[in-house]
């Protein structure tokens, strides 16, 4: 054998040279043998013959619009497409468009957001939603942790300002964590929940949760969408003898303002950027205990530099105190770089070799204020941004 | 993880040691729903030589509680240590089930 890892092939298609170049130092930094293109139909041909796994793909081409390259490629190639436009504005509109894309960026990007967003990509698997193939040959774990997996949210959260990441890893008889995450016309909703129970059982339950919080995404009250969904949830939770933990949360992104409810799960931790973190208290008991429950919603200010983290009892677990779990939590939220950095820093909290359940964490980060540099054409001079 | 009961007067008490994981769940539960079909519908789980619990033993808890209840009975736990305090309190539980320092007095009162 001459090498064990066979290298991974890029596509850049972007007629702008200088971009180019920089999306190529980009890609090669992090191992990506990358082809260049200066139009849509060039790098159609450059996906075809190279067999690449990834292309970033600029939406105005001389020749060829991108969506219309996105669709050619999808015809032969399921290589990750990252499209790149000028306009923020314009994401909103794409992200409602079935264009084929597994992720868009606006210019001007930063470096390291890229390099970010592309190694999330990759740590995703590939259509995790779609049945095994062979259900002769996969037991009813196997599954189970299909239908987790396919519970975590497939599109990235793209706020001003906001870093959110999260991340998951799963046991080996699967446990009934999960987060999902959609945004909304003023900022985000988040969800976190650890079902009770192990395996088909837990990951069905917390199936059921994401699709009835998802449904009450459009109730205008906090309280209100969660009591009707906690409701919906007992009378199904009561039947299986099983209940829920929770953090559902609304941040309204330009504010800050992050309103949240608790039921039973207790693990979230406002980490402030001056002073110190401080846990979040569960408003009440977990969802399916008890009939006709209410859970009072609370308020949280994130300021920039601020961060929210919410892990998974996984993590408690691994630790001998409340005090020494805090403790560390606040460290690993403190460690610098970005959400996903930190995101691993908090998964390693629960070695994977003892933890014996699923371990998971969510960061939603609000940037320090930078001066960020606005343009108009996505110039190389600004397209850094750190 | 070792399960155990005792019938008493007024109560039987359920004695657990080790962990209370998801490996020994259903076993608290089966052990709950013996004593309960017995016709011992006010359980005592003495915790005190339970060192952990996670989600799955206070799920067990929890069944077991409504398990009690639907028969006429009540379920209380005694003797309860750091690390079961702190899940019961994190997760708000510890305002339905509630601790006493010792079987005798869970069901002293009534």
């Amino acid at each position: 054998m001459v090498s064990t890892v066979s290298p991974r092939h890029a596509v850049v298609v972007e007629d702008d040279a200088d971009i180019r170049g920089l999306l190529v130092l980009i890609l090669e930094q992090l191992d990506f043998v990358v082809t260049e293109a200066p139009d849509g139909l060039s790098g159609v041909e450059a996906v075809r013959n190279t067999n690449a796994e990834l292309v970033t793909l600029d939406i105005n081409l001389p020749d060829i619009d991108g969506m219309e390259v996105c669709r050619r490629m999808r015809e032969f190639s399921d290589a990750y497409i990252m499209m790149l436009t000028a306009r923020a504005d314009e994401i909103d509109r794409l992200n409602g468009l079935d264009t084929g894309a597994d992720d868009y960026i606006n210019k001007p990007f930063s470096p390291k957001e890229l390099q970010a967003r592309i190694r999330a990509l990759f740590r995703r698997a590939r259509t995790p939603a779609a049945p095994a193939e062979d259900t002769r040959q996969t037991d009813e774990l196997a599954r189970a942790a299909v239908v987790q997996k396919s519970l975590l949210p497939q599109e990235t959260v793209r706020l001003n300002d906001y870093d959110v990441a999260g991340a998951f890893r799963p046991s080996r008889s699967v446990g009934g964590d999960f987060y999902d995450w959609y945004q909304t016309s003023d900022g985000m909703h988040l969800t976190f929940a650890d079902a009770m129970g192990k395996g088909m059982g837990a990951a069905l339950i917390a199936a059921t949760v994401r699709a009835v919080m998802r449904s009450v995404a459009d109730t205008p009250a906090i309280a209100d969408a969660f009591e009707s969904a906690s409701a919906t949830l007992t009378a199904d939770l009561d039947q299986s003898g099983s209940f829920v933990t929770m953090f559902h949360g609304r941040l309204d992104s330009a504010s800050g303002k992050l309103s949240y409810i608790d039921a039973g799960h207790g693990l979230g931790l406002h980490v402030p950027v001056e002073g110190a973190a401080r846990r979040l208290v569960s408003a009440g008991p977990p969802v399916g205990i008890m009939d006709g429950q209410q859970w009072p919603a609370a308020e949280l200010q994130l300021e920039p530099g601020d961060s929210l983290v919410i892990v998974s009892d996984g993590v408690l677990d691994a630790h001998d105190s409340l005090e020494e779990f805090v403790r560390n939590v606040e460290k690993a939220a403190r460690s610098g770089g970005t959400s996903d950095d930190v995101c691993a820093a908090l998964l390693e909290l629960a070695p994977a070799d003892t933890a014996e359940d699923d371990v998971t964490a969510v960061v939603v980060h609000r940037r320090r204020e930078i001066g960020r540099l606005e343009s108009n054409d996505g110039g190389v001079a600004q397209t850094i941004r750190y | 993880m070792q399960f155990s009961y005792e019938v008493r007067d007024t109560y039987a008490e359920v004695k657990g040691v080790g962990r209370l994981n998801m490996v020994a769940a259903p076993k608290l539960r089966e052990v709950v729903a013996e004593v309960v079909a017995g016709g011992s519908s006010r359980v005592v789980v003495n915790l005190a030589e339970t060192d952990f619990m996670d989600s799955s033993g206070l799920g067990a808890l929890i069944g077991c509680l409504k398990a009690a209840r639907q028969a006429g009975g009540d379920l209380r736990i005694s003797g309860v240590q750091p690390q079961v305090k702190m899940v019961l309190e994190l997760t708000n539980m510890d305002r339905v089930l509630t601790a006493y320092s010792s079987a005798e007095e869970a069901f002293g009162n009534d």
